[in-house]
């Protein structure tokens, strides 16, 4: 898929999104905003999935270990086919609705795991991984982790088991956007050298542009290629990127947009006002 | 069937006799393979032995994951780093998920312990386990009917939590006895002046003591309750029908174990007194039996404690 076709996509999961926790009226559209264009690349041009067969047991698997994310991938589930017929209103975090406020892989068909607990991701990913080479399975498992979720120390208990199993089949994103709930990743942590830390423990690690489709296209793609190591794509990105009021305005961690400001998404992404 | 001697060895030869037939069973060791006596499955069986390293709740993560992709982890290591401190991983990535993984606890009470202290004792794990829905619980008395526990745990569909010891347990069931299904298991039948329940490795204690308390003229019915919580408590209810007066003896803390469940179902089937002997404060160091004597274990202890009950 071209980049401009991987933009057009993204830019329609981030106003779904938007809507989501907008109809929803709660939910958390920056961190979502953020792995956007990420998350448009992998369902749209890199994992091996059948969205008819969502349980199908070659498929890539995919973990948003940052849970709170969750709009993003339900919106890019509803777009890449896994709900009959297509959802219009996702009702998220309703009563009895599929979309929890946090994933549940056994309430919305696409979900490979329950997450939202931060800092589980990578060790289960390691897991997942794991049962590909044992299965003798070539199918690939992507995380996203958040840069401030790193703080969780159960992160590196699966990076360790990682390195130490040899899964070359696991890729880790970082969404290093610089936030985390209350102030920046700096403040908490000193340096948010995210790659440095991947790499003191054995990762193949590589930094882009997490806006970039091609940079993520390329980082996946050699990642593959190095053999014997996890590896890690540490991406520089935007929290609440497309929207002008949400880029890098930590506000937008939880938050609802009013009307004027959903009319402005809208305006802003492309789409038309339903 | 592998030869056994404790209940650590008997969890790793069950293993090994299910392993040939069952390709989807793989080990899970945060660190843990020689304490879970496992060495030799690890060796034989290399590509099915995840080591995780000192680091349980990555452990229990990872099994998680092995098990969304169809597979049947066992992750063994002492009871309260699973179920404490991975106890939200137990939660959320294996209990409410349902998946399939099986988590055998050991050092689990003052007897699993024993010398290493309380740092390395666990007297909540049952407490812990037994809020979470979807686990399966059982609670062998030794170590063969830890070794059909791991085996059942096996054929169970969902989690499992299996409460084991760790060596110093006294063997009293017939190694060929199978796990019993309906959760109890009734060993003495002297009389209804009381219906003493066991809960676990203290099972040997229990039956001194009614032995002790037939000696004294109180004749009772001691049974074993194998599966705690379990689906359908039909003939552990049976048993309970037999006296007013219930006592229930386990090495954990006085809630959330075998006490807190007799209680509820008295209270929600046939109201009973129940008398639990359980602990109440943390241990410390010393050899298994003492430590269980001074604890209020010894076979005097409990036959006193009915005693005096049935007094009042």
């Amino acid at each position: 898929m071209t980049k401009e076709q991987l933009h057009e996509i993204a830019q329609k999961l981030r106003l779904e999104a938007v809507r989501m926790v907008y109809e929803g009226k709660d939910g958390h559209p920056g961190p979502a905003l953020s792995i956007a264009d990420i998350v448009a690349t992998l369902y749209f041009d890199v994992m091996n999935v059948d969205p008819k067969n969502p349980e199908w047991e070659d498929r890539d698997r995919f973990i948003v270990s940052k849970g709170h994310s969750c709009p993003i991938v339900y919106a890019a589930l509803n777009e890449r086919g896994y709900f009959e017929p297509k959802v219009e209103h996702f009702q998220l975090r309703a009563l009895h609705s599929i979309f929890q406020g946090h994933p549940s892989m056994h309430s919305t068909p696409g979900i490979d795991m329950t997450s939202g607990s931060l800092g589980n991701g990578i060790a289960i990913g390691a897991g997942m991984a794991y049962a590909a080479k044992y299965l003798k399975k070539d199918y690939y498992t992507y995380v996203i982790v958040g840069d401030g979720e790193l703080q969780e120390g159960v992160c590196w208990e699966g990076a360790n088991t990682a390195t130490g199993r040899k899964l070359d089949n696991l890729i880790v994103f970082v969404d290093r956007n610089g936030w985390q709930s209350y102030k920046t990743v700096d403040f908490t942590v000193g340096m948010n050298d995210v790659a440095d830390r991947f790499r003191a423990f054995g990762w193949d690690v590589q930094e882009i542009n997490g806006h970039d489709y091609d940079a993520i296209k390329g980082a996946i793609a050699q990642a593959k290629s190095v053999k014997g190591q996890p590896h890690c794509i540490v991406c520089d990105c935007i929290k609440g990127k497309g929207l002008s009021f949400m880029e890098n305005n930590n506000a937008w961690h939880k938050g609802v947009p009013t009307d004027e400001q959903y009319a402005q998404a809208v305006k802003e992404l492309g789409g038309a006002q339903s | 069937m592998t030869k056994f001697k404790g209940t650590r060895e008997a969890y790793a030869a069950a293993l090994m006799d299910m392993a040939e037939d069952r390709k989807d069973i793989v080990l899970i060791s945060p660190d843990s393979l020689k304490a879970m006596r496992a060495v030799d499955f690890g060796e034989k069986y290399p590509d099915r032995y995840v080591e995780c390293g000192i680091a349980e709740q990555g452990a229990v993560d990872t099994a998680a994951g092995l098990a969304s992709a169809g597979l049947t982890p066992f992750v063994g290591t002492y009871a309260g780093f699973l179920t404490m401190r991975a106890c939200e991983q137990m939660r959320t990535f294996v209990g409410y998920t349902n998946l399939n993984v099986k988590f055998v606890g050991v050092n689990s009470g003052l007897l699993g312990g024993e010398r290493e202290g309380v740092t390395h004792q666990f007297y909540e794990d049952l407490a812990v386990v037994s809020s979470l829905p979807n686990y399966t619980i059982y609670t062998p008395a030794d170590p063969a009917q830890c070794y059909h526990a791991v085996k059942k745990a096996a054929e169970v569909d969902g989690p499992v939590y299996i409460r084991a010891g760790s060596g110093r347990e006294v063997e009293v069931y017939d190694v060929d006895a199978p796990f019993a299904e309906s959760g109890v298991t009734v060993w003495k039948e002297y009389g209804t002046d009381a219906v003493l329940f066991s809960s676990g490795f203290v099972l040997d204690r229990v039956l001194a003591a009614a032995d002790l308390l037939k000696e004294q003229g109180v004749n009772v019915t001691v049974a074993d309750i194998n599966i705690l919580y379990g689906e359908d408590p039909t003939q552990i209810l049976e048993v309970m029908a037999k006296s007013d007066q219930l006592f229930t003896v386990e090495d954990h803390n006085i809630n959330g174990g075998l006490g807190s469940y007799i209680s509820r179902l008295a209270c929600e089937h046939k109201p009973a007194f129940v008398t639990r002997i359980a602990l109440t404060t943390y241990g410390e160091s010393g050899p298994a039996k003492e430590l269980a004597d001074d604890y209020g274990f010894s076979p005097e202890a409990i036959a006193q404690k009915v005693r005096d009950t049935l007094k009042k």
